[in-house]
């Protein structure tokens, strides 16, 4: 099931924050979305995964002491949501 | 009378996420210009000069010394093609003979009222070589709103965000701080400008967001309090630099829409401890400027003082080097003692070692400026500290109802390559 969370989250990310150059099958899971290793994402995308995560899965996270942790990677939020969405 | 204001490039700080803000100096000495004056504006940093183009005159401005080389380049491709070639701004004090060598003339000290004369100089082919009003401050009474229309807005947004406006308040400084050079190029007299010019010069900026470039807004207590209620009703949201350290006028500040400070951070200390919590208490989030290589810096202390910005919760850090710059005391320090290594102003970037420090070799310290960044941005990385700051703005915008959503068309452009 996060498989395809993953994969999901992967499109959305690149759809509607633009990600140019990049399809879902080349970003890895597993590598940092900040940066240039893996997504690059940066500040100003990162206001706009918040909104997509409110909008699409109805989760609002605040920039807090648990932030990092769930930014860290594709995985890692799809791994939060599942969390969130059980409770 | 056709007048073409070029801002040369420089290189960016090392280490730090690239940004383009409207420039301040350029938009300000455009107001002392006569309205019929027909200005063009192009930012070297965003745009590529077509020399081709003509103009009656051209100015260069220039605000640090990692500009004048371009700056000097610049000019002398205008000065082959037949053009004269003005340069004034900060930088231009600081190496005022230099940039004579490569201009027609050079202005030094503040614009205001001076400029008919420059010009009708100019028409009449008796141009100065230059112009030096140092120390004759113009009445701060003369300083108008300043010229933004000149900018090419569109350059200044990233991916739909627009960049803050800079504007200021005041000039002079009272302080003499050791690595800058305010004293000289604005004086110790703090000259506040008038409020009615203040909140007249506000409400022209078609921009939520500012930075308030004034040297420190902790010059005279009772003016900072008065500014603060002025700019209340404004809904402004701002940086600047520091603020004092008092209840009401940390709330005032607040209320006014404060968004972060800069603080000068040289050494670990309850001071600072207490000066960065005092912010935070208070919802205004601080950037730290940080500055490595002082004669008390040894390896030690720096890696002390890494972890201690971690341990206050800066929301932001910015690692420099110190840099000797002309007309400041760390200059007449370093060189009355033959310690400075470098003359070459692209050198003067604020990331590079180019003086001998006092307690490593210059490769040492450089090593230490690079391993500062990569330790502070280790866990929470320098995008999400941003987005933690951007995200504290728009909580105050929503908050006041002054937060406007960007349109979703412009998500994807960068810097310099957008459309309207």
């Amino acid at each position: 099931m996060i498989e395809d969370l993953i994969l999901k989250l992967k499109k959305e990310i690149i759809e509607e924050l633009n990600v140019e150059n990049m399809t879902p099958e080349e970003v890895d899971a597993d590598a940092p979305i900040f940066g240039e290793e893996g997504l690059g994402l940066d500040s100003i995308d990162a206001l706009e995964l918040v909104v997509l995560l409110d909008k699409n899965y109805g989760i609002k996270i605040q920039a807090s002491k648990e932030g990092p942790k769930i930014f860290r990677s594709v995985k890692t939020i799809a791994e939060y949501i599942l969390e969130h969405q059980k409770k | 009378m056709k007048f073409t204001l070029i801002y040369p490039k420089w290189k960016k700080l090392r280490g730090q996420t690239e940004f383009h803000l409207p420039p301040h100096g350029p938009v300000v000495f455009a107001a002392t210009l006569p309205r019929n004056v027909e200005i063009t504006f192009i930012d070297e940093n965003l745009e590529t000069i077509d020399f081709n183009d003509r103009a009656d005159l051209i100015g260069i401005s220039m605000m640090l010394t990692s500009q004048v080389k371009r700056g000097w380049e610049i000019a002398e491709e205008y000065r082959r093609r037949g053009m004269k070639v003005i340069c004034g701004g900060i930088a231009t004090m600081l190496h005022a003979e230099e940039t004579s060598l490569h201009a027609d003339a050079v202005f030094l000290g503040e614009a205001e009222g001076r400029m008919e004369q420059v010009l009708d100089d100019f028409r009449n082919n008796r141009l100065r070589k230059v112009y030096d009003y140092r120390t004759d401050f113009p009445p701060i009474t003369c300083v108008g709103t300043a010229r933004r229309d000149i900018l090419k807005r569109q350059l200044y947004s990233y991916k739909g965000i627009q960049m803050v406006d800079l504007f200021h308040a005041s000039r002079g400084c009272r302080f003499d701080c050791y690595p800058c050079c305010m004293s000289f190029v604005g004086g110790r007299e703090f000259r506040p400008r008038p409020f009615e010019k203040v909140v007249e010069e506000l409400t022209t900026i078609d921009n939520n967001r500012l930075y308030i470039v004034d040297n420190s807004l902790s010059q005279d207590t009772t003016w900072e309090k008065q500014l603060f209620r002025e700019m209340i009703p404004l809904k402004k949201k701002w940086c600047c630099h520091p603020i004092d350290d008092d209840d009401e006028v940390l709330d005032l500040a607040a209320q006014a829409g404060a968004w972060f400070v800069y603080q000068a951070i040289f050494e670990t200390s309850e001071f600072i401890r207490n000066r960065v919590k005092r912010y935070h208490d208070f919802g205004i989030g601080v950037e730290g400027t940080i500055l490595l290589g002082l004669d008390r810096h040894t390896e030690d202390s720096i890696r002390r003082l890494i972890n201690f910005l971690l341990e206050i919760e800066l929301d932001l850090a910015e690692f420099t080097v110190l840099t000797p710059f002309p007309y400041t005391r760390a200059f007449s320090d370093l060189q009355g003692e033959g310690r400075i290594l470098s003359y070459n102003w692209n050198d003067y970037t604020c990331d590079q070692v180019v003086f001998q420090p006092k307690q490593m070799s210059p490769e040492r310290l450089q090593q230490l400026y690079d391993e500062a960044w990569k330790t502070f941005y280790r866990e929470k990385s320098q995008p999400y500290r941003m987005f933690e700051l951007f995200e504290r703005v728009i909580d105050k915008e929503i908050a006041d109802g002054s937060f406007q959503r960007k349109p979703r068309t412009r998500a994807s452009r960068k810097f310099g390559r957008g459309e309207m």
